[in-house]
């Protein structure tokens, strides 16, 4: 909408507090980050904004603090095990979710409305209330009086578990967002591709999936940035004392936690490395996400 | 008849097959073959292997199951393929979800190893355990500070931007990006704004290096001309550490509350650790609330905020009787989004304090009895007292949701 009076926008007031607001946003990253390219000695040394004051930062800037958290600190391998855990962990609630959010807006089928409601009903159920089980589930199987229904998996600390436990997560929302955006598309479309003669499978395939992209895409980057942040799943799933089972998070964690001394160095250059591929998605993808994230309100 | 029965039995036999076997044995077969791939194999080649395997395996589900539907009579294939499209959905919500928390229930009713029943053992150790009693008053302060605050500032952020003629779009991308980062990066940060050091070492925290820079003699370690000037001079004031005071009586501000009445006496207690972890969340979040409530402003017909300007009325006023009524709705979901969000808090304490010197939260308090403690009745407690705190939120959403709906 386009407004024509913009007489009392625009005041000096305004742009100041916002101005200020913004400073503040961005100031605790700025030490951060500059610190990052600063030798660790001479973060213990001086503080950073007297190195700017004294002018000596410009001298000091360089890499090594980032080539040596890669070399000696193994960060790479997090991030291998950060994208093994998060690309599955974000195409297969997709695929299950498309799968289920097709019947519900297209299809006709007995107890339909129970189960939407059982589905929908499911997204507020902290993930804290299905944790312990979970692992037991994954470790023992289950067993209900002497019965065991399903048997001892022993997948604790494989990347297996983290995708399973976030697909459970992640379903309920996937499939809530994706049958919401597909009851959006129109019905005439998918009523011809019926009459035509298109099986169920072919519609979904060639038609619904394609022309929910949009939607796909908003939960997929939501899920991706949910998945590649969490912490929680990857310290109970992978575990934090295994060093070949941390993902960026948990590696950063134990960067962060005390275990490294003074090594703001380290802490600083991993820091940045960590944020850089969720910053790079969010300022990608930045529609989707504010849509998937506005549709995750009540995620569990 | 016979030939009706017959396939009767075949359809509710294929749908059986299609909505719990097939998914049964898609998750153990999913299961075991990575386990032993990541048993057998070097871990570069499992990467390799988990990323577009483990992504693509599910397909072979839906496939199977499509291709066994085409064994059923044709009359009831379409009331099958709907149960095949639905079926692992609601099979994987039930298996990793559903029953997981019914049996967190369960379990918060046992003892620690899960063997005897207790009743309400756990549940009477939540509320007089005077750790969980700690936990317990920091989550209310969580809750009620961070959702305060990161609606306020949402608001003002959400209202500004959207008064300016160029650069709301900048302005919401610098406040909303801390959204992007993990709680645990957002952590590390602000670590490093309330950092301490024991004197004489050089303050590196900005907090603390502006405390101890204050007074004519006190440079925090300045270099000056090739010299390094400390804050040794007694004049100076010293530096704190601000994760580890749990209240005020360590601070030089203790000294003028002393003399006070109950006012100092209950201000003496004020949380200085707890309110600063605070403020990594609303960093986190305020952006959020900030985009939601500007999509919100921007739905206000002009013609409302033209009458209120035709009026007289003060900006202020346009904004607390105008803005802030047509918004209200919004500004509610928000308000439940964060206190699901606060609720569920866990990387922040972790990382920085690890839920020690009276910082805990219910999330953390609920891993550390798992994890570290191993008492698996009380992390059961502790996880459905998280739950039954969201319960109310979410179900007055549902309630209010169905109540638009009928409007």
């Amino acid at each position: 909408m386009i407004r024509n009076n913009q007489k009392w926008y625009d005041k000096p007031v305004t742009k100041l507090i916002l101005v200020s607001i913004a400073l503040t946003w961005i100031f605790p990253l700025f030490g951060f980050v500059l610190s990052s390219f600063r030798p660790g000695e001479s973060i213990k040394r001086t503080s950073w904004w007297d190195a700017i004051y004294t002018g000596r930062v410009w001298s000091e800037l360089s890499f090594q603090n980032y080539q040596e958290v890669f070399r000696a600190e193994n960060l790479d391998r997090s991030f291998y095990n950060s994208f093994a855990v998060t690309i599955p962990s974000t195409i297969i609630p997709i695929t299950i979710a498309a799968f289920a959010a097709y019947a519900f807006a297209f299809m006709e089928f007995k107890g339909k409305n129970i189960l939407f409601l059982f589905v929908v009903g499911s997204m507020i159920i902290p993930l804290q209330m299905s944790l312990i089980p979970l692992v037991q589930l994954f470790k023992d199987g289950i067993e209900i009086s002497g019965i065991q229904i399903i048997p001892a998996l022993d997948i604790n600390g494989t990347y297996v578990a983290t995708w399973f436990a976030h697909t459970g997560f992640g379903l309920p929302l996937a499939t809530f967002l994706l049958r919401d955006f597909m009851m959006g598309l129109p019905k005439s479309v998918i009523e011809s591709a019926k009459i035509d003669g298109a099986s169920n499978f072919t519609t979904f395939f060639r038609l619904v999936l394609p022309l929910s992209v949009a939607g796909i895409a908003a939960f997929g980057t939501f899920q991706f940035l949910w998945v590649y942040n969490d912490f929680l799943v990857a310290n109970v799933f992978l575990g934090i004392y295994k060093p070949e089972n941390l993902v960026v998070t948990s590696h950063m964690s134990q960067i962060a936690a005390g275990n490294f001394g003074e090594a703001w160095h380290l802490r600083t250059s991993a820091g940045v490395i960590s944020i850089l591929v969720p910053l790079g998605v969010f300022f990608g993808l930045q529609r989707f996400f504010i849509r998937g994230l506005l549709g995750g309100a009540v995620k569990g | 008849m016979n030939e009706k029965k017959q396939s009767k039995y075949l359809t509710f036999g294929i749908s059986t097959l299609a909505l719990v076997v097939f998914p049964l044995l898609w998750f153990l077969s999913q299961a075991i073959l990575f386990r032993e791939l990541t048993e057998q194999l070097a871990r570069n080649i499992v990467v390799l292997i988990a990323i577009p395997f483990g992504s693509t395996f599910i397909f072979l589900l839906f496939l199977g199951m499509n291709k066994l539907i085409h064994l059923a009579p044709k009359d009831t294939r379409d009331s099958l393929e709907a149960r095949m499209f639905v079926g692992p959905s609601l099979f994987m919500i039930g298996l990793f979800l559903f029953y997981p928390s019914l049996r967190t229930i369960f379990l918060s009713f046992k003892d620690r190893y899960s063997q005897e029943f207790v009743g309400f053992d756990n549940y009477l150790w939540a509320f007089t355990d005077a750790e969980m009693i700690t936990t317990i008053r920091n989550q209310i302060i969580w809750l009620i500070s961070v959702v305060i605050l990161t609606l306020l500032i949402g608001l003002v952020v959400g209202w500004l931007t959207d008064r300016l003629n160029k650069g709301e779009a900048f302005f919401k991308s610098i406040v909303f990006m801390p959204m992007a980062i993990s709680a645990v990066g957002a952590s590390a940060i602000f670590k490093f704004i309330y950092e301490y050091r024991p004197p004489p070492l050089t303050q590196i925290g900005i907090i603390n290096g502006i405390r101890v820079s204050r007074g004519d003699q006190c440079w925090n370690n300045r270099e000056i001309s090739g010299e390094f000037k400390g804050y040794d001079d007694p004049s100076c004031i010293n530096p704190v550490g601000w994760l580890q005071q749990r209240d005020l009586s360590a601070l030089p501000i203790s000294d003028t509350l002393e003399a006070g009445g109950w006012f100092s006496n209950a201000l003496i207690n004020l949380p200085v650790n707890t309110l600063l972890l605070m403020v990594i969340m609303v960093w986190m979040y305020t952006g959020f609330a900030a985009v939601v409530f500007s999509a919100g402003i921007k739905a206000i017909p002009a013609e409302i905020m033209e009458a209120g300007q035709i009026d007289g009325a003060s900006e202020l006023r346009i904004f607390i009787s105008i803005v802030i009524p047509y918004i209200k709705s919004t500004i509610v979901v928000v308000g439940t989004y964060m206190v699901v969000t606060v609720l569920k808090a866990f990387d922040i304490i972790y990382v920085s304090t690890r839920g020690d010197l009276e910082t805990n939260l219910l999330a953390v308090k609920m891993l550390d009895e798992f994890s570290k403690y191993r008492n698996f009745g009380r992390s059961s407690t502790v996880a459905v007292l998280i739950f039954v705190c969201v319960l109310p939120v979410i179900i007055g959403t549902a309630l209010r949701e169905r109540e638009n709906s009928d409007l």
